[in-house]
């Protein structure tokens, strides 16, 4: 939070300390003598309840009102007790009033006391961006398994690479393709000459065609694609030999975006090239005519995270001297690079929709999203919204409803296409007065089809069936459809499929729900395992461990030049690709494991990382996983990607790594410092420690109440310098790693060392509960204690029971929630 | 709302219920610079209407291109002097032979890379050389993008840092079947060097540009009875605890629809024109795009949204079937046919005349059309000037490049017919930015600019 980010200012100087007070569950002020909660009960609490709560025989109301605290004053003095107000007056009518104000009456103080429960809510952000896009495949690309996931990161399975269609014209003529292959990547310098099929020929390429398989993967004519094959006519030879430089290049295939957000794409070429991005018919980059001297074209695209798209590029050399491409990207977090093999494939995906509308960001001010609240800017975006889907579809109408135009059953398969397009909205079937009200209706009031279905999909996307999910209401309202079951299977399948996938139910949970196979707490169970292997489950997962670890707003990491002038943004975006590694092999291998997180003995490293952090890798080397050989990282709490973020240009922050420990991973609650305060300048204290000075600048008893549990679990982590890197000393000083944690319950730990600390909170019992809260509110938007006082245990429990299998537990939290809140809708009256 | 475009649609059925859509059409949404941020980026829309009366009089150009040349004999009139009569293919131009000028004898003298034909569009409106690239032509060095802007933008950035003759889009670029390739033959507009303008040749986007703004409103008001019904059905099934968060959105939606009625009892400035549904871009349906983007493009004018557009057919080398006048050989392969073909002379004579029909409607509908808040007609405040990229089509001449201007907007003096002694059309891109206040030395390559804009125009 504020905290934070004033720490990565570029300028290194503007920094804040935590003068944090621990949340205090007694909010009161502590006077001497009488208090008010004192009075309260002497002179109020019998005919108010000790609460305020009322229900007694005199006063049948809860104490509850709007009168400012001034006129809540007043009215006391002149008015309470009722029989005797000169009882309480002055002083002691302005004390009552600021107990009673601040428990109970004011509307501040119910929000406050009030039981946590499931709230009606709208669709998050990220639902109805996936929703929409999801929706519009299920009409594109219905049989398309875009989102079954193979097992193991992208980034270790080997090189994937696009297909590459060789021709020996420029025009791309099939009778005159050369040869196929794969290339891992676009980054070709073909000098003067046509690229040929095998390995070993002169045309430089710093590409290269897919390794492991390279003689597999080019076809047995390819023999006949070399040109010193071809002889031409002695009176020919001039022409021939100006035609021989002629080629073009044609790669298809699929690239990954990992995260929400703007992908910019550059094509560097002096030759004539086309980019496709996203969609089959207008390219993201047209440089087809090449012209001067420009070779670099640069264009910008949105795209949504955990998903394959289309991605094709045509390359033509006609009478240039030289040809040469060079595909690169600039992904959110990320730095500008060649897209690098592991997020291409050749398989061709088909388009996905992705709408252009910004929406206000939820709310998060409780620390999760919850989306309860509407407001007009909200509203306004869901119009726009809803109008460019509107408008996308009656102009690509061909391919959303495989009409031809002239279709004699015209209208009437357009009503069928607008009634399955409410239906996949709804989430359920549409009743017969829904079909009447919303389809038959809007066809009878419009002059052109193409209109009707406009509305109809403006309509249906601005409908609260649309935009709202599935609980709040009345069970006597409950016959959305014509004869359901309050919370009926098909609610239980969108709040399995919004849990796990942020997106509406697929085909197969649908179904489910129509033929009652989506009743018992198994059934749930089998779906919730089932859901685990699309795609959408990984990338919920993956998002949440980054914002567990506050990693999920893009925050530039710098360092200090002149101290670190190896560390570049190379480095730094390596660092995330290494540490999204360890995440996804401890949370979504085989073996998931919660602990395996903090204890995985696992670092990932390209030849850069290698390089800089001292292991032994080639250069060149692409991800994997190495051992650490002097056993001094264990799990993500030694990874330098962390620890160089939870730093400071120059020095290490043991405050920023101990409160990310205290909050994220033990789940403390830790109010933001009053003040914003810059640390000590090492410059000014050179006879102290990195740790001394914390502690020196900490010392007061204000700064104690919240540094005497933040400061000893970063110190633990001063064996490592502000990159990251492994250290013994300070300067010359010996490292003192020394650091404790006293638990809730008073129970005190100590650690001398990183692998220590990891074990500790490997095995704490706080840290689970915090793990498993975090993950709940993540997928539920909902506050978990609404589903039950037992409900976090009981999955704290089952994480337990499951090895703290990290997939498991989403399955768990899924259909635990959904078990839980079907009953409690339910039983509403 | 024109009644000739309902009775070509394709979809519509009940007579009775078109009754009922043109009240519905009919209740048009106005412009304010009210609360729905549909408006936001139509700042200059003000311009329109409300100031006429001490705004200086507005001036405006529209260049037309058609493509492949002509058939001299049957196009250029005979004598000098007063236009006293229309060859063949000028014919469709009899209605306002007093209002139209003929230049012949300018040349495209630029020369370098690409073939005539890249070099006849690329360097029509800009006069200055390609740059070297890959795309190759009938001549020997292939060719990129012109290295300069055209004459359009240029006049288009001196109207738009005045901020009396600024207007919503400065200009506006429209095509009529346009391949959909960008390359040097498709390209005729340049904001600057190496960057060439797509011309919008699809009348519905061009409208989603134009009034998308206005007819997402008016879609949005069509609906949000619905949508308001529909949140208050489901808002009294709603428990009591959550109720509120529903009747706020309810709140939301009428305020949005207050919005909306407010637009609509103002009265509106803008028709919004109503396009034919489904008009697919394709060769066989070129009359009925020529004629909405025409319509499109006159509405335009009158709103004020631009005072500068260019108007496309096809591209150079352009390949139009013209199956509705009986022609099913393609216009660029026909245009090769040598003289002695009386077939094809005759065919490219009817092509031309075809396209000189369209610069006739364009004309009559600017003629048709009162200026707003001015006097006469919007054909008197606008000069239409169609041009070709060759002189002829089947020599690849750059010689004599029809240059017919049409209507009273740059003040030249109309009803003739002028023969220059082979100038450099530079100079008439010059004249053409003089006419319109812009007074630069010269353009494009200076060393065809040396005696100034052209002589004996006005």
């Amino acid at each position: 939070m504020q905290f934070r980010h004033a720490v990565y200012e570029k300028s290194g100087k503007i920094i804040s300390l935590f003068f944090c007070l621990l949340c205090l569950s007694d909010r009161l002020p502590c006077h001497a003598g009488t208090t008010g909660q004192q009075i309260y009960l002497q002179q109020c609490a019998t005919c108010h309840g000790e609460k305020g709560e009322g229900d007694t025989g005199e006063c049948p109301d809860p104490l509850v009102g709007d009168l400012t605290l001034t006129d809540l004053i007043h009215f006391i003095s002149e008015s309470m007790p009722e029989d005797t107000p000169e009882h309480c007056v002055g002083p002691e009518a302005e004390k009552v009033a600021r107990y009673i104000y601040a428990n109970f009456y004011s509307p501040l103080a119910q929000a406050r006391i009030a039981p946590a429960r499931v709230r009606l809510s709208r669709l998050t952000v990220r639902q109805i961006e996936n929703t929409l896009a999801d929706l519009a495949r299920s009409f594109t690309a219905p049989d398309e398994s875009t989102y079954a996931t193979r097992k193991g990161p992208l980034e270790l399975r080997g090189s994937r690479g696009l297909q590459g269609d060789y021709y020996q014209s420029h025009n791309f003529q099939t009778d005159q393709r050369a040869f196929q292959r794969r290339d891992t990547t676009i980054d070709f310098d073909f000098g003067t000459t046509r690229p040929v099929a095998q390995k070993g020929h002169p045309v430089a390429q710093k590409g290269r065609p897919v390794a492991e398989k390279a003689d597999g993967e080019v076809r047995s004519s390819d023999a006949k694609a070399d040109p010193s094959e071809q002889k031409a006519p002695p009176n020919e030879e001039a022409k021939e030999k100006e035609v021989e430089t002629n080629f073009s290049i044609r790669w298809q295939g699929s690239v990954f975006a990992a995260a929400t957000g703007t992908y910019e794409f550059l094509l560097e070429t002096p030759n004539g090239a086309k980019l496709w991005v996203n969609d089959h018919q207008v390219p993201l980059i047209d440089a087809w005519v090449a012209s001067g001297d420009t070779t670099e074209h640069r264009a910008v695209i949105r795209l949504l995270g955990g998903r394959f798209y289309p991605l094709r590029i045509d390359l033509f050399k006609h009478k240039e001297k030289n040809a040469s491409i060079r595909l690169k990207w600039l992904p959110p977090h990320k730095t500008e690079e060649v897209i690098p093999e592991h997020v291409l494939q050749p398989d061709l995906v088909a388009p996905t929709l992705v709408t252009r509308t910004p929406f206000p960001p939820d709310d998060r001010s409780t620390g999760y999203v919850r989306a309860h609240r509407i407001s007009q800017a909200w509203d306004e975006a869901t119009t726009y919204t809803a109008l460019e889907v509107a408008r996308r579809i009656v102009d690509h109408l061909a391919t959303y409803t495989s009409l031809p135009q002239e279709e004699v059953e015209r209208e009437a398969r357009l009503r069928q296409f607008c009634t399955t397009f409410a239906h996949r909205a709804f989430r359920r079937p549409l009743s017969k007065q829904q079909v009447a009200f919303y389809i038959d209706r809007t066809f009878e009031d419009t002059q052109y089809l193409e209109l009707a279905v406009k509305k109809i999909v403006l309509i249906v996307l601005k409908s609260p069936h649309f935009l709202y999910r599935e609980v709040g209401f009345k069970p006597s309202a409950a016959n959305l459809t014509d004869a359901t079951d309050h919370f009926d299977a098909y609610d239980v399948a969108s709040w399995l499929a919004f849990s796990l996938w942020d997106s509406l139910p697929d085909e197969p949970l649908l179904q489910a729900a129509a033929t009652g196979q989506l009743e018992s707490r198994e059934q749930i169970s089998e779906q919730a395992a089932r859901m685990l292997t699309d795609r959408r489950a990984k990338a919920k997962l993956y998002d949440f461990l980054l914002q567990w670890l506050k990693l999920d707003q893009s925050v530039e990491i710098i360092k200090d030049p002149q101290q670190y002038p190896q560390f570049s943004v190379k480095v730094a975006a390596d660092l995330r690709t290494s540490l999204g590694l360890l995440l996804e092999e401890a949370a979504w291998s085989e073996t998931s494991d919660y602990r395996q997180l903090l204890l995985s003995n696992s670092f990932y490293a390209n030849g850069r990382l290698a390089r800089y952090y001292g292991l032994d890798l080639p250069i060149d080397a692409s991800f994997q996983r190495i051992p650490d050989p002097a056993g001094q990282r264990v799990g993500l709490l030694s990874h330098p990607y962390l620890l160089a973020r939870y730093a400071y240009a120059n020095t290490s922050s043991p405050i920023h790594r101990g409160v990310l420990i205290a909050r994220s991973l033990l789940g403390r609650r830790l109010m933001p410092p009053p003040m914003a305060v810059e640390p000590l300048p090492p410059e000014l204290h050179t006879g102290l420690s990195t740790r001394q000075r914390v502690a020196l600048q900490t010392k007061p008893p204000a700064c104690q109440t919240c540094h005497m549990l933040i400061n000893p679990l970063g110190f633990t982590l001063e064996n490592f310098d502000a990159v990251g890197r492994f250290r013994d000393n300070e300067e010359g000083r010996p490292v003192d790693t020394a650091g404790s944690y006293v638990t809730t319950d008073g129970e005190k730990f100590q650690f001398w060392s990183v692998a220590e600390l990891a074990t500790f909170l490997a095995g704490s019992e706080d840290a689970h509960l915090a793990f498993v809260e975090g993950l709940f509110q993540f997928m539920i938007n909902q506050p978990v204690a609404a589903f039950g006082d037992d409900t976090l245990r009981v999955l704290q429990q089952s994480f337990a029971d499951n090895g703290y299998d990290i997939q498991a537990l989403l399955a768990e939290i899924a259909a635990t929630s959904v078990w839980r809140v079907r009953s409690l809708e339910q039983q509403k009256e | 709302m024109r009644a000739t475009d309902q009775d070509i649609a394709p979809t519509h059925r009940h007579d009775n219920r078109r009754e009922f859509m043109r009240r519905d059409f009919l209740r048009r949404l106005g412009l304010s610079a009210g609360a729905l941020p549909f408006v936001g980026n139509l700042s200059s829309l003000g311009f329109a209407g409300s100031t006429q009366e001490t705004t200086a009089r507005k001036q405006r150009l529209i260049i037309l291109f058609s493509p492949n040349g002509v058939v001299p004999t049957n196009f250029w009139p005979d004598e000098e002097g007063e236009l006293t009569q229309f060859k063949p293919s000028l014919s469709p131009l009899e209605p306002f032979r007093d209002r139209t000028l003929t230049l012949h004898g300018l040349c495209d003298k630029i020369r370098g890379d690409g073939d005539n034909h890249m070099r006849g569009i690329g360097c029509l409106l800009t006069g200055i050389e390609l740059f070297p690239g890959n795309i190759q032509g009938g001549a020997k060095t292939p060719a990129g993008w012109s290295s300069g802007n055209s004459i359009d933008q240029e006049i288009r950035t001196y109207l738009q840092n005045n901020p009396q003759t600024r207007t919503r889009f400065g200009s506006l670029e429209f095509g009529v079947v346009v391949p959909n390739k960008a390359n040097t033959w498709t390209r005729m507009v340049y904001t600057g060097p190496n960057r060439p303008l797509t011309p919008i040749d699809d009348p519905y986007q061009m409208f989603q540009k134009l009034y998308g703004q206005f007819k997402d409103r008016e879609l949005l008001a069509s609906v949000l009875d619905v949508v308001q019904e529909d949140l208050q059905k489901l808002s009294t099934q709603i428990s009591n605890d959550d109720r509120q968060l529903l009747d706020e959105h309810v709140t939301f939606v009428r305020e949005a629809e207050q919005q909306l009625q407010a637009f609509d009892q103002e009265q509106s400035l803008h028709e919004v024109p109503e396009l034919e549904p489904g008009v697919r871009d394709e060769n066989s349906n070129m009359p009925k795009i020529s004629k909405m983007q025409i319509d499109l493009l006159v509405d335009s004018f009158r709103a004020d949204f631009t005072r500068i557009a260019t108007l496309q057919y096809t591209n150079s080398v352009g390949q139009a079937r013209m199956k509705w006048l009986g022609i099913d050989e393609g216009h660029h392969g026909l245009s090769h046919e040598g003289d002695d073909n009386q077939d094809a002379q005759d065919k490219l004579t009817r092509i031309n005349h075809w396209y000189c029909e369209q610069l006739a409607y364009l004309a009559e509908r600017l003629d048709a059309t009162p200026e707003p808040g001015g006097d006469g007609s919007m054909l008197d405040n606008t000069l239409i000037v169609w041009t070709n990229e060759l002189g002829k089509g089947n020599t690849h001449t750059l010689r004599n490049i029809p240059f017919v201007l049409v209507g009273g907007g740059l003040n030249f003096k109309m009803g003739r017919a002028l023969k220059y002694p082979e100038v450099a059309h530079n100079r008439f891109l010059l004249s053409l930015a003089h006419a319109m206040g812009h007074p630069i030395e010269s353009f494009g390559n200076p060393d065809y600019c040396g005696d100034g804009p052209l002589t004996g125009l006005s």
